[in-house]
Formats: C-alpha cells, sequence, structure tokens
C-alpha cells in the first residue's frame, strides 16, 4: 500500500505539488491522470525518495520513506521514465543485476530473472545486448527489472508509451495479474483508454492537487459524461495540455 | 558488502564492454613508452655526438688558424643547403691587429631570437672564447708573464654522477608517463560511468533501489581503479622491454626496470589509482553533462600532472617531495637510482593520497543525495 499525504514540493519556482494526497491499496490498480506537467513524475519521484518532499510524507506499507528509504524501497518496484537501460548488458545481466540490488541472493536472482523473462515472452532477446533495442524491447527490459524481485507495490511511469498492440495487451494482462496477487500498482499515464480499461481507482491530478479521485465510471458519473476523456476535461477544467 | 560487489561486477562488466574506452587506454599505456624510446634514442644520438656546424665565413683567408681551430671544433664554412643563418664576419685588419699583438674583431652576425640557432650560435661563441684564452696565453708567455696570473680563481670540477644517476631527466620522463598512466588510462570509463549514467537515465533508477549513494561511488571507483591498474601494469610490462632498446651506453649509464621494480610500482600505484578514480567520478558528476565532464577531467588532469612535472625536472622545493604524486613518483626515481627509498616522504603521501581519496568519496556521495545532481534541476 502506498500512500501519499499533503506533499508540497517546489522545484525552481514552480510548485510542483501542491498539497497532494492520495493512497493506492493493495490488489488493485490505481491509475496517476494528469495533464503535462501536473507533477506526476515529480510525484512518483518523491516516492521513491529521489526528490525530498518541502513537505508532507509518503508512507510505503507503512514505513515512512523520508524516514527509513532502504526499508522502504526493499518493497518497492520501480518503471521509470525514461527507462535507464545499460546499453553494453543483456537484459539477462541487467534484471539479474537490479533483483541482487534489490536483495535477492544470486541464485535466487537468476532463477527470478529467468521466469520474468519467460513471462514477458522475452526469451529471444534476452542475451542480446540492449543496444540497438526497438523501443517496446526497452520497454519490456524496463518493466522485467521493475517486477523481478516481487515487490508489494509496482510503479510504473507511463508505462505504455512506445508500445505496439501486442506488447501492451501483454503489460495489460500482466498488470491485472500482479493485481490478482494482492500486488499495489500504481501508474502514470495520459493516455486516456489505457486508464479506463484498466484502473480499479483513478486520480485525476493537475498543477500539483487532487482534483477528483474515484472509479473511472463514478468520475464518468460524477461529471455525467460518457467518456473518461470528457470526463478528465471537465474535471480540469481546461483542454490545455492534453495532447498525447 | 554484498551490494558493493554486486555494484562492482556489474561497472567492471559494463566497462569492459565499452571497447572503444578500455583501447583508448590501452593504447595510451602501449603507445607512451615506444613514443618515449623513439625520443630517447633521438636525444641521446644528439647528446653523443654534437652535428657539425656549418655557418658563412666571410674573410677566412686573413685568419688561417683560426679557421683550422674552429675546423677541429667541427665548425666549418660552408655553401651548402642547410648552412646556418649565422655569419662570421672576420675584419680586413685581422691579420695585421693579431700580429701587432692587438684586439683583432670578429664578428658573429646572426638572429638571436630564433631559437633554432641559439644553441649553434652559443657553440660558436664558447669556440671563440676557448680560441681566445689560448692566443692570449700564448701572449703573455711571450711577454714573460706566467698565463695562470689570468686565472684568479681555478675551478675544478669533481663529477660524482653515477651511471644511474646521470639519467635523471631521462628517468623524471620515463616515470612521468608511468604515474599519468594511472590518470589517463581510465579517465574515458571514469566519464562514462558517472556523467554517462546519469545522461543515459540510469542513475535514478540505481538510486532507487536500497543502497547507499556511497556504495555506488566506492563501486564504481573500485572498477574505475582496476582498470587504471590494469594500464599500469602494461605500460611497466611495455616499458620494461622498450626502455631496454634505447642505447643508453652512448651516455654511459643504463635504465633498467627489473620485477622489483613492476612491483614496487603497483604497490604504490595502488593508492593513486584509487584517489585519481574518486576524483575522477567527483568531478564527473560536477558537470552537467558528458562533454562538460570531459572538459572539467582534462582540465584538473593538470594538477597531478604539475605535480609530476616538478618531480621529473627537478624544480620544486623540499616540500613538493612531500605531497601526493611527487612523493611516489620520486621514491620511483630513487629506487631506480638504486638509492635508498625516501620511506617517510612515501608514507606521508600515501597517507595523504588515501585521505584525499576518502574525501573525494564522501563529496560524490553527497552530491548523489542532492535533486540537482541526479536530475539536473
Amino acid at each position: 500500500m502506498i500512500s501519499v499525504n499533503n506533499l508540497t514540493k517546489k522545484i525552481g519556482s514552480v510548485n510542483a505539488l501542491n498539497g497532494l494526497s492520495f493512497s493506492a491499496q493493495n490488489g488493485k490498480i490505481t491509475g496517476l491522470l494528469g495533464p503535462n506537467g501536473a507533477g506526476k513524475t515529480t510525484c512518483l519521484r518523491t516516492v521513491f525518495g529521489l526528490l525530498k518532499a518541502d513537505s508532507g510524507n509518503t508512507e510505503i506499507d507503512g514505513i515512512d520513506v523520508a524516514k527509513d528509504p532502504m526499508q522502504a524501497k526493499q518493497q518497492l518496484g520501480l518503471f521509470p521514465d525514461p527507462c535507464g537501460l545499460y546499453e553494453r548488458l543483456t537484459p539477462r545481466e541487467y534484471v539479474e543485476f537490479f533483483a541482487q540490488l534489490s536483495g535477492m541472493d544470486i541464485d535466487g536472482a537468476k532463477e527470478a530473472t529467468t521466469d520474468v523473462l519467460s513471462k514477458l515472452k522475452m526469451e529471444d532477446i534476452a542475451d542480446r545486448r540492449c543496444q540497438g533495442f526497438s523501443q517496446g524491447q526497452h520497454m519490456k527490459t524496463a518493466l522485467a527489472q521493475a517486477i523481478v524481485h516481487k515487490p508489494t507495490n509496482i510503479i510504473l511511469d507511463e508505462p505504455t508509451r512506445g508500445l505496439d498492440v501486442m506488447s501492451t495487451r501483454i503489460l495489460r494482462d500482466l498488470l491485472q495479474m500482479l493485481k490478482e496477487q494482492g500486488h499495489c500498482v500504481l501508474f502514470s499515464s495520459h493516455v486516456m483508454q489505457e486508464v479506463a480499461a484498466l484502473c480499479d481507482h483513478v486520480v485525476v491530478m493537475a498543477k500539483g492537487k487532487v482534483v477528483a479521485e474515484g472509479s473511472p465510471e463514478s468520475l464518468c458519473e460524477r461529471t455525467g459524461k460518457q467518456t473518461l476523456e470528457e470526463a478528465f476535461i471537465e474535471l480540469i477544467g481546461s483542454d490545455e495540455g492534453i495532447a498525447a | 558488502m554484498k551490494l558493493l560487489t554486486v555494484l562492482f561486477k556489474k561497472e567492471v562488466l559494463d566497462a569492459g564492454r565499452d571497447k572503444r574506452s578500455v583501447m583508448a587506454g590501452l593504447y595510451y599505456a602501449i603507445g607512451s613508452p615506444i613514443l618515449m624510446c623513439v625520443l630517447f634514442s633521438i636525444m641521446l644520438k644528439q647528446f653523443a655526438s654534437p652535428d657539425e656546424l656549418k655557418i658563412t665565413i666571410s674573410n677566412a683567408d686573413v685568419a688561417p688558424s683560426l679557421i683550422q681551430y674552429l675546423d677541429a671544433k667541427e665548425i666549418k664554412h660552408s655553401t651548402d643547403e642547410d648552412v646556418k643563418a649565422i655569419t662570421l664576419e672576420i675584419s680586413e685588419n685581422y691579420r695585421q691587429k693579431m700580429s701587432e699583438g692587438r684586439s683583432a674583431q670578429v664578428t658573429i652576425i646572426a638572429d638571436k631570437s630564433d631559437d633554432k640557432l641559439r644553441k649553434s650560435i652559443a657553440q660558436l661563441e664558447r669556440s671563440l672564447m676557448q680560441y681566445n684564452s689560448e692566443i692570449a696565453s700564448l701572449r703573455l708567455l711571450s711577454r714573460g708573464i706566467d698565463p695562470t696570473v689570468m686565472r684568479a680563481v681555478n675551478v675544478q670540477v669533481n663529477d660524482q654522477a653515477t651511471p644511474e644517476s646521470k639519467g635523471g631527466m631521462f628517468l623524471g620522463i620515463a616515470t612521468l608517463s608511468i604515474v599519468l598512466t594511472l590518470f589517463y588510462a581510465a579517465m574515458n570509463l571514469a566519464i562514462d560511468t558517472s556523467a554517462g549514467e546519469r545522461e543515459r537515465n540510469s542513475l535514478a533508477l540505481l538510486l532507487s533501489h536500497p543502497l547507499s549513494s556511497m556504495q555506488i561511488v566506492l563501486a564504481k571507483s573500485g572498477a574505475i581503479a582496476t582498470y587504471s591498474m590494469l594500464g599500469l601494469a602494461l605500460i611497466l610490462v611495455v616499458s620494461k622491454f622498450a626502455y631496454a632498446m634505447v642505447p643508453w651506453e652512448q651516455l654511459g649509464f643504463s635504465v633498467n626496470l627489473g620485477i622489483d621494480f613492476i612491483l614496487l610500482c603497483m604497490v604504490i600505484g595502488l593508492p593513486i589509482a584509487l584517489m585519481s578514480a574518486s576524483l575522477q567520478v567527483f568531478v564527473s558528476f560536477m558537470a552537467k553533462s558528458f562533454k562538460e565532464a570531459q572538459t572539467y577531467v582534462t582540465m584538473v588532469l593538470f594538477v597531478p600532472m604539475g605535480l609530476s612535472m616538478v618531480t621529473t625536472y627537478d624544480i620544486g622545493t623540499e616540500v613538493v617531495q612531500w605531497l601526493p604524486i611527487a612523493a611516489q613518483q620520486h621514491a620511483m626515481i630513487e629506487f631506480i637510482k638504486g638509492n635508498p627509498l625516501p620511506v617517510p616522504q612515501l608514507v606521508i603521501s600515501t597517507i595523504v593520497t588515501l585521505l584525499l581519496f576518502a574525501l573525494f568519496s564522501w563529496l560524490s556521495s553527497r552530491m548523489l543525495k542532492s535533486e540537482k545532481v541526479v536530475f539536473g534541476l
């Protein structure tokens, strides 16, 4: 479970986060929805302890990230934007490396890596160096890295960018599977279809604040709109910056 | 500790696959001793037999004995193409003045600001002075005066140089290239693993895992130092064989790099390698981009180079001998010369080197905690 309480964060002269509060429950997929520059990435980086909030706190499974970052990070898997691959390593080496960093021993890491690579149908590229990979192959490698150590909480920053239909489907199935296993999945996106199709809970963000939250259906209902896209525009009050 | 090993292994593997950077370091380690050897061979040749100096001498027929004297000193009149732009003009009344026992005028016409001529002019002047004092002595003798009255101070030089110590400057340059390997062999790798890591966005991902920034910095420095030491081992082996081919006998000394010297260099080189790695990582993290890091690192490396140069040309004060790098290089030179090692200087400078390694590592790890550095905000 991830809970974000009243976060504020100023970057330069911009209030990137402005009293942000929400929580993501175990066994649910929570979507962080917002236009470009709403503060989604800043929020996720704060959850990871990479940025320090000016005020407010973030808890992962009840552990305050600012107070005990090591313990809190044990329970996290991150799929960052951008991916941050090591181009000279193969996906197998890459995933194994991060599995060990997350605390697995070498045999456990090897086994878990083989497991996750086959789950993502990556056997054909598993032992090729990442250099020259397509966008989709990049994304899959990064995703494998995020879930290899089976963390309770998985955070994905714009996970569907650049994926083809097949890969998007694999990702969707995977997130559903993680949800069924009881993981807490939090992802940010600005692609409405994705959020509508996947999320149990949607947090709509604009200008560093939560504008509305609830299930996709309840958001449509509240605004009296047919689709999530229209509901979203109604909620943030303008159609600025929605271009994906 | 376990995480440190995992990080270190990954850094070594990742850097090892960066063929171009590794090769750049190896080229330096292999190339510089070979280049030095060619350079030394040319220098030694010049020392051993100064070239014939060809100049223009006008009015030569009035001063046959002077011409003969200069000829014996390898200074000759010539009309060849490679004649130096120096003219020795003997005055018309030379013969008359000489026979009267008075001062006869000769004029050297040359451009003294021309660096290439300076040595030749000095050679000509020296020969003329010697000729001058020889004739003057003869004149005194013919007047019944002991020529030694002209020599108020009798300067005697007692050269205590041993064959090995004569090669001091050569040893300085040779050890300079060895010490600098520790800074240049892994320079590209150091920049790639720090500034490059951030530019490829993998740094943030790394930091979001449960490990401390100190572990990351130490693993990186360790991996870079490993490649520096590899470069050091290589340059020592190449130097051992390359310097054996230089014709040292011409100057009456020898440079012999034995296995014991190689081992000594590896031992005193390790702290320098660690310090150099942590310094380069620190500077690279300070820069905003890969390119900026390249500029900064190159600039910062002037400091160790300067320290090493001071030792090479022996222009430093006593204090310099206690400073890191300078002291270690000094110890290497003393070892080759067969002198006892300057132990106190070596110990103090090694401790300072390790303290600098600790300082740079700490500074880097502190920087990795800063949002500004990690995300370039």
